[in-house]
């Protein structure tokens, strides 16, 4: 499964990322897709397990700043309901 | 040559500055303008230039350490953003046509806490005495004329008790003095990459305390859909493509100031200051400007007796050292000083000063001097 946590900014993302990293998570900064931009271009973490975990991690250091979104099969994008982000 | 004009712009870079700098121009594209490999290996980089500078002047977050083009366009963005017409700014004595000209521009009205050249408490009394007044403080770090060091911690703890807002120039200070952004509590510290933090030209930074308003207007690579710069930094403040080899050279040098240490680059330069007053001191010739222990960093300030100072640069310049004179920019600090008819001739110090260079130019200044008589 693959996930996605938009950030406010580039270096929001970046900063995201180091933190997850030295909790032993990995999460790369990618481009985020406009689709699920409301105001246009814009970054996100993008990581394929752990995704609660991860989620708290970045709410205990203030850097959740966007939503959570779940790639579906068919390529498909739907955000992250409270069930998704319960350990 | 030797270069002695380096609280200009220091001249000789660690040699990994260059190296980046290549590097950089090869390999990386630019940050926030597509998810490629070569813009995400330029938004590292760019990462770890704020993240260092951060760590170095003690921000907590280095979403507010912004690139800009040297000192003065980060004093600019900070007084464009503190000062309206009208608004009462208090300057130290000091202070550098970065920081005055924008205030005249602006419309400020400007108070200047006068005080003596290397007088460190009657400085701290005079920002003291006016402060009442004062919607804004303004003060250097160390003067760029003389090398005083101003008591930045004491003034900043007085506009912390009054809630007056605080900008800092650091452009002297940044890469030979700790700078504890946390401690200062400044609105805004702005600093050049090109001088102590051995960057190049083109390279500045500036700490910001709040969000700030920006100067330029553009692409920020965020919210593209949005006619407002983003509200958020780094973003708000850095409109346009970034100076990425001039970022990768920027964070060579600190990297070199942090593995050296800032205290150890100034004890060199002070060493060096004390062999320029030990040389010209007993020297009726020349009239030095110099501090007690602790006062002064690695910039000293003279004059030749009976020589103007330009020409006296001229002549030390036909033979191959390269020092500074006349006003620095900084008439307020002339002024203060009591020598804004004649300006000064100045030396400036860096770690990739020798001994010998600086005896060479000392025995320079005195031969000038004789041949003047």
């Amino acid at each position: 499964m693959k996930y996605l946590i938009m950030c406010k900014s580039l270096t929001n993302a970046q900063r995201a990322s180091l933190l997850l990293e030295r909790r032993g998570l990995s999460a790369a900064v990618v481009k985020a897709p406009q689709s699920l931009r409301a105001n246009g271009c814009g970054y996100a973490l993008s990581l394929y397990r752990r995704l609660p975990e991860a989620v708290e991690i970045l709410k205990n250091g203030n850097l959740l700043t966007g939503r959570i979104y779940i790639r579906m099969e068919d390529g498909s994008y739907r955000e992250a309901a409270s069930d998704d982000l319960s350990r | 040559m030797i270069y002695l004009d380096n609280a200009a712009t220091t001249l000789i870079k660690p040699v990994s500055v260059g190296r980046a700098m290549l590097r950089a121009m090869q390999e990386c594209a630019s940050p926030g303008r597509g998810g490629h490999r070569a813009a995400m290996r330029a938004a590292e980089l760019v990462y770890r230039c704020r993240e260092t500078a951060a760590e170095l002047f003690h921000v907590p977050d280095p979403s507010r350490v912004v690139f800009t083009m040297n000192a003065t366009h980060g004093l600019n963005i900070a007084i464009n953003s503190l000062v309206k017409e009208k608004t009462k700014v208090l300057i130290s004595g000091y202070e550098h046509n970065a920081v005055t000209r924008p205030l005249r521009q602006r419309g400020a009205e400007i108070i200047v806490a006068e005080s003596p050249l290397f007088d460190s408490e009657a400085c701290l009394h005079a920002f003291e005495e006016q402060m009442g007044q004062a919607g804004l403080v303004i003060c250097t770090m160390v003067s760029n004329v003389f090398g005083f060091i101003l008591p930045i911690r004491k003034i900043a703890a007085l506009c912390r008790a009054r809630g007056v807002p605080l900008i800092v120039d650091a452009s002297q200070a940044a890469g030979v003095l700790d700078i504890d952004f946390q401690a200062l509590g400044a609105a805004f510290v702005a600093m050049p990459g090109h001088k102590g933090l051995f960057g190049p030209q083109g390279t500045g930074l500036l700490l910001c305390g709040q969000e700030g308003e920006p100067l330029l207007f553009g692409g920020s690579g965020s919210d593209s859909l949005l006619q407002e710069m983003p509200g958020y930094l780094p973003d708000r403040l850095e409109a346009g493509t970034h100076n990425v080899p001039g970022i990768a050279g920027l964070l060579a040098g600190m990297e070199y100031v942090r593995e050296r240490g800032a205290e150890k680059i100034m004890d060199q330069e002070c060493a060096l200051l004390c062999t320029a007053v030990e040389e010209l001191r007993d020297f009726a010739g020349a009239e030095l400007f110099t501090g007690q222990e602790g006062m002064q960093s690695g910039v000293l300030s003279l004059r030749v007796r009976g020589m103007d100072c330009d020409e006296a640069a001229n002549q030390l310049s036909e033979r191959g050292i390269c020092l500074r004179s006349g006003l620095h920019c900084a008439p307020f600090a002339h002024k203060s000083a009591g020598t804004l008819e004649t300006g000064t001739l100045r030396m400036s110090f860096s770690p990739f000063v020798s001994e010998s260079e600086l005896r060479l130019c000392c025995q320079a200044i005195r031969e000038l001097s004789q041949r003047k008589r």
